[in-house]
């Protein structure tokens, strides 16, 4: 306040009268003297006041913090707006860039990939291992972190080093459309978010109104190779499979990354088999080669078997809808041609 | 004897032990101590100059304000320094324990974690984390402390019979106990999610990266403690290496010793392995090299394994955050790849032990 | 000096020792000969109390065994048993200069007195020379004197030596002995030897204490306990007694089978 106190007397000082005797460098006397001046001045006041009231504003709001509440139930009190933010996780830094940062995002993990601008970002380190010393000399405002991948000792070390941390946990599509909504009014770019929201609603809805009514293949995600891993109830892909028209053969297992045997998958006999990988371009000949084998599932014998974009369908980010709408693609080719 | 007035030096022929060897060695070790650790506080991922890191350093200990911003005051004192006083501790406590354990097993392969405590140590972490409770600030240590404890207990229980302590029956019991363990550990393994995996694999892959003062509060005046009892016995740690019945007619209460070795040495291990996570490696070849060069008397060998595994460890420790910043190597890997081939150097060129 | 009475001891089910009385007086050589298993070294055992009888005492110059402290004994009782040398080799010095512990108590290091008298029980058995050397890399007749050595830093009152000569050759035996009794004979110390040499123990002990399954079957001089029928009455096979040509004292001949 005492910045505020500064101004008004400076401003009161140059608005006095230079023969006016009643001149005090402190507080409101001068506004009073002025006051008590001639009628004239009373348009001078309406202008002091406005100018004081639009500085007040400005000055508050550049120095004042907002508390907000993470998505893990966290209080955050945070420098508002944040000028300098550190993102713990890839999804974390496609949201902030989607949101039209780039010179605030001063840290990233060594994960982040998406979008090209990440590459000439310093890397404070990996979901395991952070490199503190790095975000220290950094000095952000706020650090943002998943609650899937950071673990809570390592937020809480933040928090005692004295940097706000921001924790958003989404867990399916709506949650990701949340975040992102949460994310940007923490940085102050609500306009931008609602924005965002707005389009992956839209094609979100655009996705779910075209395989309405239609008939639900039975879809196997892998995820893993050896062991075979795919995706059961609370994983985004099974979100995705759902919204895109696909019924999850693995939607009804409590862990979130189960691991099947072969014999469960047969059994199971999925129609279309998704293959999720981080370099869908290469790679086919071979999945298709190890899955030739079981001839006896109807994926394997329709050819119906798929490589898709790790990234676009694993990654909490607004992508997510990119990888519903590739998936709606591939189980419904005939309701999406490209 | 009319000899009580010769002083030692007399008696220099001989080339025994004396205090002020012991002393000599400790200084100089500590000398080595000293200069490891201000190296280590100098080197981060983040470059702070050298000559500021001390001058914050000494300023904080001396209770001065002055230089140093922020930034780099938070670098070296809240980050750097209590992860190389953290480090030190557990490299002394793991070689002092390491050369226990070979004392009263009367074994060179034993080292802090075969009789089990570690892997029980490791059991309770898991158990831990896969029950959420690595939310709590001293959860995860705390339940792996309990879970050595535990493992302590039973290996004890077991490595008895009659009231006394065999040392094969011991190493047997604890051998069992911790392949147990360890097919425990790999159940949970394998049933645990994305996550879940990596926190653990990393803890069991020991780590230093959250280290703080409260933890170094809680353990030093322990490890204190512990290594002032056993260094009191260590002139009768060398009669035990002879046999016990030899060091039973010399007068020592080989039982009462046993104990309270196997009790110290594995709660040492235990505090450790609590605090970091298993670091292999530092238990078995610290003891070794330093009987390879200042011999097997433990009146020497227990402060300077202590001050050779504090530097080591260390050195070790910021090795690993420095190599390939910003991926930090877990300090297993460094204790491995550069006390391996070191061990097989001091091999070659002395005798480690002739038989077993 | 010892006065053992009436003792009584077992390990599982089977008596070891039963009803086993006796004494030894200060300055006498005593051999303690029997079979195999029939309780020599558990008798030895208990004399420096690493055992305990389940019955009957042990006595030490009127005290109780069992109410001297383990420090106490260590001072008036030495031992030289078989030995594995321990796993990480201690210089020869430093194995005499244990011999000093009982002396030491809670004192880390030892003093100018100790390494005197370390010094004299070396120069005793004549291992100053190799007092450098790791005990590992002795010879077993080196090793031996250097357990002597140390059995001489406890400036004990009484050596008790457990099959001491079993892994020497006849020289080192004989070296071995002769440095024994001289000790006995020339610094008055007691000793007590186990052995099933009965020729060596004819020849060096005072007196003797032959044993049969755990039970004392005969006792006193040589030349009483070692005759043709008490030997072949407890070891169970034909031998011939005569007398040492030079020394005079009973000597043992072992009978081939068909030879008589």
């Amino acid at each position: 306040m005492n910045t505020f106190n500064f101004i008004q007397a400076a401003i009161s000082h140059n608005l006095k009268d230079p023969h006016s005797k009643a001149l005090e460098p402190d507080g409101l006397s001068p506004l009073l003297a002025i006051a008590t001046q001639s009628s004239g001045a009373r348009g001078l006041i309406f202008l002091f006041v406005l100018l004081t009231f639009v500085l007040f504003h400005v000055s508050v709001s550049y120095s004042a913090s907002k508390t907000f509440k993470d998505e893990v139930g966290r209080e955050v009190v945070v420098l508002f707006p944040p000028k300098k933010i550190v993102s713990l996780a890839p999804n974390i830094t496609e949201i902030l860039f989607s949101l039209g940062l780039d010179q605030e995002i001063v840290g990233v993990s060594i994960h982040c990939n998406f979008p090209e601008k990440v590459q000439s970002k310093v890397r404070v380190g990996s979901y395991i291992s952070l490199d503190f010393e790095k975000i220290v000399s950094l000095k952000p405002d706020l650090i943002i972190a998943t609650g899937a991948g950071n673990t809570r000792d390592m937020v809480e070390r933040l928090e005692r080093l004295g940097f706000p941390t921001y924790v958003i946990f989404p867990k399916n599509v709506e949650d990701v459309i949340r975040s992102v909504g949460h994310l940007s009014q923490l940085v102050g770019r609500e306009k931008e978010g609602v924005e965002i929201i707005q389009e992956m609603k839209r094609r979100r809805e655009r996705v779910v109104e075209r395989t309405q009514g239609l008939p639900r293949p039975r879809v196997f995600l892998q995820i893993g190779e050896a062991p075979v891993v795919t995706v059961g109830k609370n994983s985004f892909a099974d979100d995705l499979i759902r919204l895109a028209g696909g019924d999850n053969v693995a939607g009804n297992e409590k862990e979130m990354y189960p691991r099947f045997g072969m014999e469960e998958i047969l059994k199971r006999s999925p129609e279309v088999i998704l293959i999720s990988s981080m370099n869908p371009g290469g790679n086919y000949q071979k999945a298709l080669q190890e899955w030739s084998r079981w001839k006896t599932i109807p994926a394997v014998k329709n050819g119906r078997i798929h490589l898709i974009d790790s990234d676009l369908i694993d990654r909490p980010s607004p992508r997510i809808i990119e990888g519903l709408e590739e998936m709606a693609r591939l189980l419904h080719p005939e309701r999406f041609k490209r | 004897m009319t000899n009580d007035h010769c002083s030692l030096f007399n008696y220099s022929f001989m080339k025994i032990l004396t205090l002020k060897k012991v002393l000599l060695i400790s200084a100089f070790l500590g000398l080595i101590l000293v200069l490891v650790t201000i190296l280590s506080i100098t080197m981060g991922s983040v470059k702070v100059e050298p000559h500021r890191s001390i001058s914050i350093l000494l300023q904080s200990i001396l209770g001065l304000k002055g230089a140093g911003t922020e930034t780099e005051k938070t670098i070296i004192l809240s980050l750097r320094v209590p992860r190389v006083l953290l480090a030190g501790l557990v490299g002394a406590g793991l070689s002092v324990s390491g050369a226990i354990f070979q004392a009263l097993l009367r074994n060179p392969l034993a080292d802090p974690y075969i009789l089990g405590v570690s892997s029980g140590a490791a059991v309770g972490a898991i158990v831990a984390i896969l029950m959420g409770l690595g939310t709590l600030s001293f959860g995860l240590p705390l339940a792996s402390f309990i879970g050595s404890l535990l493992t302590i207990l039973i290996v004890f229980y077991f490595g008895r019979q009659e009231g006394k302590i065999h040392p094969n029956t011991l190493l047997l019991a604890g051998v069992i106990v911790s392949s147990s363990l360890s097919a425990l550990i790999m159940f949970f393994l394998s049933i645990s999610q994305r996550e879940e995996l990596r926190t653990i694999v990393f803890w069991l892959m020991g780590d230093f990266s959250l280290s703080n003062y409260q933890a170094i509060r809680l353990i030093f005046p322990y490890l204190l403690f512990a290594f002032l009892l056993l260094y009191a016995h260590a002139r009768q740690f060398n009669l035990i290496l002879s046999g016990e019945e030899s060091a039973l007619q010399l007068g020592v209460n080989v039982e009462r010793l046993k104990l309270i070795s196997y009790l110290g040495a594995s709660l040492m291990t235990a505090a450790s392995v609590s605090m970091c996570g298993l670091i292999g490696f530092v238990g078995l070849i610290v003891p070794h090299s330093v009987r390879l060069i200042f011999g097997p008397d433990h009146r020497l060998l227990l402060p300077a394994s202590a001050l050779v595994g504090a530097s080591f460890l260390i050195a070790s420790d910021t090795l690993g955050r420095t190599l390939f910043s910003p991926v930090e190597l877990p300090v297993g890997v460094i204790t491995a790849a550069f006390g391996g081939p070191f061990f097989i150097y001091l091999l070659r060129t002395r005798k480690v032990v002739k038989t077993l | 000096m010892i006065e053992v009475d009436s003792i009584f001891f077992r390990y599982h089910q089977d008596w070891v020792l039963q009803d086993v009385s006796f004494q030894v007086r200060k300055g006498e050589f005593v051999g303690v000969i029997g079979p195999n298993g029939s309780g020599k070294t558990t008798l030895l055992k208990i004399l420096y109390r690493l055992l305990s009888p389940q019955q009957g005492e042990v006595f030490f110059d009127r005290l109780s065994l069992e109410k001297m402290s383990r420090g106490e004994i260590a001072k008036k009782i030495a031992v030289v048993a078989q030995e594995t040398y321990p796993a990480f080799p201690f210089r020869a010095i430093e194995m005499v200069l244990m011999g000093r512990s009982p002396y030491l108590g809670h004192l880390m290091f030892e003093s100018p007195k100790d390494l005197e008298i370390a010094k004299k029980a070396m120069e005793w058995t004549e291992t100053l020379p190799i007092s450098q050397r790791p005990i590992d890399e002795l010879s077993g007749g080196e090793r031996k004197r250097v357990y002597i050595a140390r059995a001489l830093a406890q400036e004990p009152e009484m050596i008790l030596l457990d099959e001491p000569t079993s892994n020497l050759d006849i020289h080192h035996q004989v070296e071995f002995l002769d440095l024994v009794l001289s000790l006995n004979r020339e610094k008055g110390l007691t000793i007590l030897m186990a052995s099933h040499d009965l020729n060596l123990a004819s020849e060096y002990c005072d007196r003797l204490i032959f044993l049969q399954n755990g039970k004392i079957y005969k006792m006193g001089s040589p030349e009483e306990v070692m005759t043709r029928e008490n030997i072949e009455k407890v070891y169970g096979c034909e031998v011939w007694v005569d007398r040492n040509p030079v020394s005079g004292m009973p000597r043992v001949s072992l009978l081939r089978k068909g030879v008589h």
